[in-house]
């Protein structure tokens, strides 16, 4: 990015927490925040910041009279509502019982930043920015042995041209307890930049589908921590498909044993949207399992990202580290990139990785040509077919239509546009 | 009129000459068996037909029904009435069987101007010609030949060609890989479909399975021309004396 302009934002962050005394968690991050990643460091080599160097970005002044929500919402879930990064009670549900959202006070917030900190998220550009000048850190608990029957909404909108948002956000699952949870991302605005931080208490579990679907100029930069501990149990689901660029990092701490982590992810990509999922797996103690699928499909001129560290620590036995990662490409002018890394420091361990980038295959398009199938139907029978598998495997059943119509929205325009392209060659 | 007429068909795979001339005609009602060594052009002669993409042909045409193909794409000879059944049936993993089948048949169906079946319609029409080939619902519920085994394919692939009441079907090495009561499950199924409108065309490597598909003639394929047709007897030659006797003779 440019300087002045990283200078600008930075500066903005800066007159704002001057505010605080020293030692007030917006003051902190803010110190932290020195600049934008560039393209030199390793993890934001493949997503480079450049065309947000182009905008003028100041973050956000929420404005609680706002109240115009688009997302149609699920029957029968509890809604949390965020409109320019700020909860909004007016709009939301109230909490069922065992059940709790707060506002966090400025120590409470203080240990949240200094858990975030310990994590390889320190200095990622939406922890330090989100955490100077977000309007609160909300938590959202569930008591011990709850088990949240109905699913949770989080719904993120709001925003303006050329302004940031940073909606702020801690769970915490006590022990024994469990809550199905959607997030939908829908900004509209220049720069979101959500900070997630989940603590699973022993044997909680907690399931989670992003749907990341901003506005067509929205750059989200969303980063997520989570420390799993004994025998909790982790099963995440990203859909990425709107923004122009979207970036969702997550960075997973398994550190109680036989804790559980499926960290899968799509991603469907067209135009020049381009699209990051980067993924860091620490295994800490012995006999925790994590799988994670992604699979990607692009087309125009978009390009997609997937980054997937797993490190397990020398005393971390009976690992089991699944990876797989697929990408589709669909036009000559997208492109698809995949890091898998494993970093294995323990002798007794099964880990895998696979990743493969290409376009769909010759033999099974011909096949269904064969029984009479249209290319172009062909196309789409397949990809669908790639995507409906994970989709699948990650999400509730009652869930597998309303995932798999937000899939297919994005695949029917990215389909629709290779459609005209191919026939005019 | 012919309902398969092949003239003169030349086909080059990487300038390596394949086919040098090949000709045949089929007629209503008939099964032909297209018998030869490896490398002799025959699973190249099926994907040629069916119309996969690099198989183009150099020269010669190609006529089904008087409708000449050698413009057409792979889905529109499907649709017009040209089946292949393939040696080796491909796996799509994610699609469910019975849409699969749904789909094929309904694009068949558009292109002969019938209505499409609705999904009960169609289930119940499936299931009958399913049971015949002794494909269970379970495998129709699974993904297209994911997991199946062999003569589970096979059996998959004459079960399209019922569904599909294809004018030409092209079995291509169809008896490969197949046990005795496999291949007389197969071989049953395609008899069944035997009829004076369409025609079928058999391309094997043994004589086994003329044993149960009985040919009204045979054609002897090596280096890409046909060298001798005849007879069903002309299939118990080769099982006797080889192709080599034949090949050396021509």
């Amino acid at each position: 990015m440019q300087h002045s302009i990283k200078d600008d934002y930075i500066n903005s962050l800066k007159n704002y927490t001057n505010q605080f005394k020293d030692t007030n968690f917006r003051r902190i991050a803010c110190n932290d925040f020195k600049s934008w990643p560039g393209p030199r460091e390793e993890t934001w080599r493949l997503s480079r910041l450049g065309s947000l160097s182009r905008k003028k970005i100041k973050p956000i002044n929420p404005n609680f009279k706002k109240n115009n929500t688009n997302t149609s919402k699920l029957n029968g879930s509890t809604i949390i509502q965020f409109i320019d990064g700020a909860f909004r009670e007016d709009l939301s549900s109230d909490m069922p019982s065992g059940v709790n959202l707060s506002i966090l006070g400025d120590s409470e917030s203080l240990e949240y930043l200094q858990k975030i900190k310990k994590s390889n998220l320190s200095n990622h550009p939406s922890t330090n920015a989100s955490l100077s000048c977000t309007p609160s850190i909300m938590k959202l608990t569930v008591t011990k042995d709850t088990k949240v029957k109905d699913f949770f909404e989080i719904i993120y909108e709001g925003g303006e041209n050329s302004q940031s948002v940073h909606p702020v956000l801690y769970i915490e699952l006590k022990e024994n307890s469990s809550l199905y949870l959607i997030e939908r991302f829908n900004h509209l605005t220049s720069l979101a930049m959500p900070l997630q931080l989940t603590e699973l208490r022993n044997k909680a579990s907690l399931n989670s589908i992003k749907i990341f679907n901003d506005y067509k100029e929205t750059h989200n930069l969303s980063a997520n921590c989570a420390y799993l501990s004994e025998k909790s149990n982790l099963n995440s689901f990203s859909l990425i498909k709107g923004g122009i660029f979207t970036r969702s990092e997550t960075h997973a701490y398994l550190n109680g044993c036989g804790a559980k982590l499926n960290l899968n992810g799509i991603y469907i990509s067209g135009n020049k949207q381009h699209h990051d999922l980067t993924t860091a797996i620490y295994h800490d103690v012995s006999d925790c399992t994590s799988k994670q699928i992604v699979r990607g499909v692009l087309g125009g001129k978009s390009t997609g990202v997937f980054q997937g560290k797993v490190k397990v620590a020398k005393h971390a036995q009976r690992t089991d580290g699944q990876q797989m990662s697929r990408a589709i490409l669909l036009s000559d002018s997208a492109s698809a990139n995949a890091k898998p890394e494993l970093e294995i420091y323990a002798d007794d361990v099964i880990c895998a990785h696979g990743a493969t980038v290409g376009e769909l295959d010759d033999d099974q398009l011909f096949y269904l040509n064969s029984r009479g199938v249209p290319m172009n139907k062909a196309r789409e029978i397949l990809i669908k077919a790639f995507l409906e598998d994970i989709i699948n495997q990650s999400v509730d059943k009652s869930l597998h239509n309303f995932v798999f119509k937000e899939a297919e929205l994005a695949l029917s325009s990215i389909l629709t546009k290779e459609k005209s392209y191919n026939e005019t060659l | 009129m012919s309902l398969l007429e092949i003239k003169n068909a030349h086909l080059k795979l990487d300038d390596k000459n394949i086919l040098n001339g090949v000709s045949l005609s089929v007629n209503k009602g008939e099964v032909h068996a297209i018998m030869g060594p490896n490398g002799s052009g025959k699973s190249t002669l099926s994907y040629m037909l069916a119309g996969r993409d690099g198989y183009e042909l150099e020269e010669g045409e190609i006529l089904l029904d008087g409708i000449s193909l050698s413009e057409m794409e792979a889905d529109e000879r499907a649709r017009s009435g040209l089946f292949l059944a393939f040696q080796y049936p491909v796996e799509l993993p994610g699609v469910g069987g019975m849409s699969f089948l749904r789909e094929a048949v309904n694009s068949r169906r558009n292109f002969l101007g019938k209505k499409e079946l609705d999904h009960l319609a169609f289930v119940k029409e499936a299931r009958k010609e399913a049971s015949k080939m002794f494909v269970k619902d379970e495998m129709l519920k699974r993904a297209v030949n994911v997991g199946f085994s062999g003569g589970e394919k096979k059996r998959f692939e004459i079960l399209q060609m019922a569904l599909l009441k294809p004018k030409v079907s092209i079995l291509d090495e169809t008896d490969s890989g197949l046990d005795v009561d496999a291949l007389k499950i197969v071989s049953d199924g395609v008899n069944a479909q035997r009829n004076n409108e369409n025609a079928i065309v058999v391309i094997t490597h043994y004589q086994r399975l003329l044993d149960y598909i009985i040919p009204d003639f045979v054609h002897i394929l090596s280096d890409g021309v046909i060298i001798k047709s005849g007879g069903p007897e002309l299939a118990l030659e080769v099982e006797k004396n080889g192709y080599s006797g034949l090949i050396n003779a021509a």
